[in-house]
């Protein structure tokens, strides 16, 4: 049992993953991952794929409302600059991922720096609506430019590749996806407990007594924009080479609203949570659909009412869970942990 | 504990899809569906399923392909890409079937690279999108019926065919989606072509109501025809009641989601004149042999039902093809494998099928016939207003 965590160095005092036993889950964890594309079906791996350009997405969106306080709706639409920056990179001008990737992150930073740039001014609900401008104005640039975005159709995009091996089956891309998003993962959160991102919390936490203690505002807000625009232009690159086509329709608002959906199941501000969020949202809606799948050999007739009435669990399951648990999906393992801790001895 | 444990995983593996691939006997020919039972397109995607489900039912009560039977498995995908793509994944994993049904243009996109690469299995969905009927690109792709192209070929045919003395003027009335702009660009050059002047091309939002200023910019050009592309009902009744009141003689057409019965019900008497293009032939069609076997079987499989939407022959009729390519390729003695069931497609050349559509030849993966009907407001049912009209 785990009596204390004694930090008594500077490296432990450094330490991402402080405890032994947390370094063997996380130690588990990588091999199981590593593992994973080699026994799991296609379909489980397309999930897994998904979840984790959704979670390296959700994320950005995480480090912009859970650390530092400013709403956004727009950034189904930022993974779409990213996504369409990539996409045009490798199709038009043949450049491999490794630089297409990077390049559409960093479009994707420059967008959300014009687009935080009224961060300074305008809070709260004024803020979700200009964001929502943004949404808006580059939907309506991915449909309508179309000598460069391909208009309605979208554009193709070849598999990618690193020294003539094509990442082009599910198992191959995982690698790909899954490593860029954990390393951003680290990044994030070694961001937290940086200068940087204890100015996000502190503007986050009452902006004008982090102003009075030295935090720049405006350089804090659009530098919280940006990082986590840049999250969503690489999430949209990894997405292009992920379904290998780009169109408008794959970033609407309700993709925006989707990560915002993450982001308050899974805990507002906890990096774990931004993976039990999507985690849960994605596969939840998956395994309902198993459960009516099975409910309709036993009785078939139903299936009228059981297919809608997945929707209605769902969101019934997600209001019950912030009700219960505002702090989201974080909290409740922080808590289930807890109590597993000290069982069979709890008081 | 253990065995509970034990046989919780089992399940919840078998759940998720973790159970290997079922070997498929030789005499059963799988056909999965990944169908848009729920979300915004299940007024559709119910009864597509419900008649491609029922005509795969009758084939093997009739026995139409000798020692085939067909096994249909479908599961429910949202209309979202990303879930029917999962979806997709799950059937060929779970069931390794030859032929697959998908939901939307979207699906066929997104799952194309992998349908050529790894899959190779016959594919058809609820899509008349021309970017899908293209061998080169999508080969084992193919439309149930013309593609919206088509469908404007159609009409712009019917136009020139009953112009009077002056030039024809036609306006495009579309959804700013990739449903609304499939076949403009086909449809301006097939205008020019037949000597049909476009006056004016308006462009809205999908669901659209406000139409005051379209219904202006209608009454300054004044066509003799509008066609609406991209939308079910919205804009349209709008837009026909608002020119009514202008006193504007100009006729409406729309393509096949805007043609159902559903249309006239709403419209009221202001339905009369309303004209389209429809692939198929309607449920209550008394003089096609295949309507009335199709409304037989209704009887029996569904007694209280007492129509059955477009939708529903557009699943009907993608069975029948799918029946068709499988009887092809066992008379040609070659194994049921996607390659070639995809390989028949272009040798089925005047196809009759019984009235349910015109006769069918698959060209390009497609086959581009269609008739235009005319509303009657006072019985509320389409009327034919033209043979079957083959697109050029």
């Amino acid at each position: 049992m785990i009596i204390g965590n004694h930090k008594e160095s500077y490296a432990s005092d450094e330490a991402i993953f402080r405890t032994p036993a947390t370094r063997a889950w996380m130690g588990i964890a990588a091999v199981a991952a590593l593992v994973f594309p080699f026994v799991a079906g296609d379909y489980l791996l397309y999930l897994a794929n998904l979840m984790a350009v959704l979670a390296l997405g959700a994320l950005g969106l995480n480090i912009l409302i859970g650390f530092t306080g400013q709403i956004s709706l727009g950034h189904a639409a930022f993974m779409g600059v990213g996504a369409y920056a990539t996409a045009i990179l490798a199709s038009r001008f043949g450049l491999p991922f490794w630089i297409s990737i990077p390049a559409g992150g960093a479009l994707a930073t420059g967008a959300g720096m014009v687009v935080g740039a009224p961060s300074l001014r305008i809070k709260g609900l004024y803020l979700a609506i200009a964001t929502l401008s943004a949404q808006v104005i580059f939907e309506w640039i991915f449909t309508n430019w179309t000598s460069v975005t391909g208009g309605i159709r979208g554009l193709n995009v070849a598999p990618a590749s690193i020294a003539g091996f094509r990442l082009d089956t599910d198992e191959r891309i995982y690698f790909l996806i899954v490593g860029v998003t954990v390393v951003h993962f680290l990044l994030a959160t070694n961001l937290r407990r940086s200068r940087w991102g204890r100015a996000f919390v502190a503007v986050r936490d009452r902006d004008v007594a982090a102003e009075i203690v030295g935090v720049n505002l405006f350089r804090t807000k659009i530098l919280a924009f940006m990082v986590s625009s840049y999250y969503a232009g690489i999430a949209g690159g990894l997405w292009v080479y992920f379904t290998k086509v780009v169109t408008p329709e794959t970033f609407p608002l309700s993709l925006s609203i989707q990560f915002l959906a993450i982001v308050i199941v899974g805990g507002l501000g906890s990096i774990k949570g931004t993976v039990y969020g999507t985690v849960f949202m994605t596969l939840v809606p998956e395994l309902l659909k198993a459960g009516t799948g099975l409910a309709r050999v036993v009785w078939p007739t139903a299936q009228s009412y059981l297919f809608p009435l997945r929707d209605v669990v769902f969101g019934l399951l997600i209001v019950v869970f912030l009700i219960f648990e505002p702090h989201g999906l974080a909290e409740v393992w922080n808590r289930v942990k807890r109590f597993f801790s000290l069982w069979p001895f709890e008081k | 504990m253990k065995h509970t444990i034990r046989r919780s995983a089992l399940l919840l593996a078998a759940l998720i899809g973790l159970s290997p691939a079922a070997r498929a006997a030789d005499d059963v020919v799988t056909v999965g569906a990944c169908q848009p039972i729920t979300g915004r397109f299940a007024f559709a995607g119910i009864a597509i399923n419900a008649g491609l489900q029922d005509y795969l039912n009758l084939a093997n009560e009739k026995q139409l392909v000798k020692g085939k039977k067909f096994n249909y498995v479908y599961e429910d995908s949202g209309y979202d890409t990303e879930r029917a793509v999962a979806c997709f994944k799950q059937i060929m994993a779970k069931h390794n079937p030859v032929i697959m049904y998908g939901e939307s243009t979207g699906l066929g996109k997104a799952i194309a690279p992998e349908l050529n690469s790894r899959y190779k299995v016959l594919y058809a969905s609820a899509s008349f999108s021309s970017e899908l009927a293209d061998p080169k690109t999508h080969p084992y792709s193919f439309i149930s019926g013309p593609t919206y192209s088509d469908m404007f070929g159609v009409l712009l045919d019917y136009i020139a065919r009953n112009k009077g003395a002056a030039r024809p003027k036609v306006a495009f009335f579309y959804s700013d989606t990739e449903f609304g702009k499939d076949p403009i660009p086909f449809a301006r050059k097939r205008a020019a072509e037949l000597g049909i002047d476009v006056v004016s091309e308006i462009v809205t939002k999908a669901g659209a109501v406000d139409v005051t200023s379209e219904v202006l910019q209608l009454k300054k050009t004044n066509p003799d025809y509008v066609i609406f592309q991209g939308y079910i009902l919205s804009p349209i009744i709008e837009v026909i009641r608002a020119t009514k009141d202008f006193g504007l003689k100009t006729k409406f057409m729309g393509t096949f989601w805007s043609m159902d019965k559903g249309i006239i019900e709403k419209l009221g008497p202001d339905a009369e004149g309303y004209m389209g293009v429809n692939p198929y032939a309607y449920f209550y069609d008394e003089s096609a042999p295949g309507i009335v076997a199709m409304r037989a079987w209704n009887q029996k499989a569904h007694p209280d039902v007492k129509y059955q939407p477009n939708s529903y022959i557009q699943g009907w009729f993608t069975g029948m093809v799918y029946v068709e390519a499988v009887k092809r390729v066992v008379a040609s003695g070659k194994p049921v494998t996607g390659e070639n069931l995809a390989a028949v497609l272009d040798t089925i050349k005047d196809w009759d099928t019984g009235g349910v559509t015109g006769k069918v030849t698959f060209v390009n993966h497609k086959a581009g016939v269609g008739r235009v009907y005319r509303a009657n407001a006072a019985k509320g049912i389409f009327e034919p207003a033209s043979d079957w009209i083959y697109s050029k």
